[in-house]
């Protein structure tokens, strides 16, 4: 994992940085679960997603929408993921465990994952990505 | 001041035209000189391109309490023209009618004596924080599409509270123009299962003591007396509004190209007012912000009950002074040009504060304006205002929604214990509950403005008037 959170007054701004496009997906994957849930997470259940969108940005937007998704309605919470992406479709493999209020509870909620700001770029061997996620 | 910023009176300030390419008219913001030295230019940038949206009236609004958000800054007010105007979830933010209320009570501080019981059964009867979900309700679709299309009323009619509650809601508590249609399955979903909670981050439930009465006349009208003890509420529309906020981007996005919009923020995405995709966005808020309204009466409702178990007191005995909306978009009439227009009216962070007169106020506040309610940190002093025909010229109606943050959540882990914070505020008098230590550090007293500092600005500017100042005896965070 290679995430690190930068200053922001009202909500939570992540930086990833990683060598390939599909890290970059998953290491903000594991930003979003850390933010929500805290540090303490365990995998055990597997779960695949397929998503595509437009463009990589949209895919990013659609992918941690459809896990914030699925953690409130199904009561999951996920300790990392396996992605593969194109920049425009994904699948994702999933590993975690049923929400535990004793050990998930230090976490705060996330509304949404927001435009404003988010920017994906690539130097010469490695992608940045900036986000921020609405709390 | 940043620079381009312009001082233009007393706590008033203005971004003028070209202090970014493509404005169509300045932004305007209220700050004192203490506030103005804690301003981000990351919130100017957001007032700025706010400014630069289609049909945009008069000017980009900040009020006191800003700072930066996404889409619009967080304490913005932009009214858009029905004919050249757009709508946009930028500028209503994801948790669509975030909102407070306040409820009175006959008690004063020595009734609740031993105030940690009611604390702790409060705690246990409202669910709070992540993974929050109600079990006290039986929420069926059919509950939810009554909730979606009835807002407060469908609360009442169901036995979670009285039919006076519904005239001290902003709007009645319900926006007709709801479309469930235009609410997504996943976003039922989300909604079922959370009606009567009050969710995380700074949402809270808090019991405060009136400390000092204003306005005397108006704090009579609103049933506020000093040494009385009152209930405040703050929560939204949960997961609900959460995913229409976010379906309903997706929407935009692509309308924002389709009707070749130009903006320098994607979260600002936008339709015209008029298009389809523009009103399946309106009706799915509406549907959203009557959901906040339906929930924030089901938790009025537990608090209710409790208190009336606990202390003899009837259920009736605890009226509404008012509800308002923080994250809202409306439909309503103003002064544009000397001439009454009906506009759109985006809040992001911001109240609703119709001055004396104002169609749409209960009948006996219409002389005195419409109740303001402004929640301090834990801490600190809430406000109680009212709305003034100052608000009506300047701002569209409106007014600050609370203090506003100036230290990021994760300086405030960094430098705060939440066993500390809670330990400090215990010795002041304040109980607090939370389900996690985490998030009493997130929301400590120091993370956020002086509410007084912000209040005082909104009185000195004459967008709303103080009445009274409620301080917290007791604490239940989200």
């Amino acid at each position: 994992m290679s995430f690190v959170e930068l200053s922001h007054t009202a909500d939570v701004k992540i930086q990833v940085r990683a060598p390939t496009l599909a890290l970059i997906f998953s290491d903000a994957f594991c930003a979003l679960m850390q933010t929500a849930f805290g540090t303490d997470r365990r995998a055990g259940m597997t779960r695949e997603i397929q998503v595509t969108a437009t463009d990589t940005e949209t895919l990013l937007m659609d992918f941690l929408s459809e896990v914030l998704f699925i953690c409130e309605v199904e009561g999951q919470v996920f300790a990392r993921a396996s992605v593969q992406t194109d920049g425009k479709s994904l699948t994702a493999i999933l590993e975690g465990e049923p929400f535990d209020r004793s050990r998930h509870a230090g976490g705060t909620e996330v509304k949404g994952i927001s435009w404003s700001g988010l920017a994906i770029a690539r130097n010469d061997n490695e992608y940045v990505l900036d986000i921020i996620f609405d709390v | 001041m940043i620079e381009g910023v312009k001082r233009t009176g007393i706590n008033e300030w203005e971004i003028p035209l070209g202090y970014i390419p493509g404005m169509r008219v300045p932004g305007r913001f209220f700050l004192s000189d203490p506030l103005a030295a804690m301003l981000e230019e990351g919130a100017v940038r957001q007032l700025a391109n706010v400014a630069t949206m289609p049909g945009i009236l008069q000017n980009s609004l900040g009020m006191p309490d800003i700072h930066w958000g996404y889409g619009f800054p967080i304490g913005g007010v932009a009214a858009f023209s029905l004919d050249e105007g757009v709508i946009s979830p930028g500028g209503v933010g994801f948790d669509i009618n975030c909102g407070v209320r306040l409820i009175t009570t006959p008690l004063e501080l020595r009734d609740v004596a031993g105030k940690g019981e009611i604390i702790d059964e409060l705690f246990q009867a409202v669910p709070t924080g992540v993974g929050a979900k109600s079990s006290l309700l039986k929420n069926s679709e059919k509950s939810l599409d009554g909730m979606m299309l009835q807002g407060a009323r469908w609360a009442v009619e169901n036995g979670y509270g009285m039919e006076r509650d519904l005239a001290r809601c902003e709007d009645n508590g319900c926006m007709n123009e709801a479309d469930r249609r235009e609410v997504s399955r996943k976003a039922r979903q989300r909604g079922i299962p959370q009606g009567g909670t009050l969710g995380s981050g700074n949402h809270f439930l808090e019991l405060q003591v009136v400390q000092e009465i204003y306005d005397p006349a108006a704090a009579r009208a609103f049933g506020l007396a000093e040494g009385q003890v009152c209930c405040m509420i703050h929560c939204g529309s949960r997961g609900l509004g959460h995913q229409v906020c976010t379906d309903h981007l997706k929407v935009l996005e692509a309308a924002t190209r389709k009707y070749h919009v130009s903006l320098p923020d994607r979260q600002l995405a936008c339709a015209p007012l008029a298009s389809p995709e523009g009103k399946a966005y309106f009706g799915a808020m509406a549907a959203a912000a009557n959901y906040a309204w339906a929930n924030r009466q089901m938790i009025t409702h537990t608090v209710r009950q409790i208190f009336s178990r606990r202390f003899g007191i009837g259920y009736d005995e605890m009226p509404l002074v008012y509800d308002v909306a923080h994250n809202i978009a409306k439909f309503e009439e103003h002064l544009v040009d000397a001439r009454k227009t009906r506009v759109c009216v985006h809040r992001k962070g911001a109240t609703r504060a119709f001055g004396p007169g104002t169609p749409g106020l209960p009948a006996e506040l219409a002389a005195i304006g419409q109740p303001v309610i402004i929640p301090g940190s834990m801490g600190t002093s809430s406000y109680v205002l009212r709305g003034t025909a100052v608000a009506m010229e300047k701002t569209f109606g409106s007014t600050c929604h609370g203090a506003g943050r100036v230290m990021s959540r994760s300086q405030a882990k960094k430098r705060l214990s939440g066993k500390e914070v809670a330990a400090d505020l215990a010795r002041q008098g304040i109980l607090v509950r939370a389900p996690h230590e985490n998030a009493i550090a997130d929301e400590a007293p120091d993370v956020y403005k002086p509410s007084g500092e912000v209040v005082g600005v909104v009185h000195d500017v004459g967008i709303s008037r103080r009445v009274a100042r409620l301080s917290p005896i007791g604490v239940i965070k989200g």
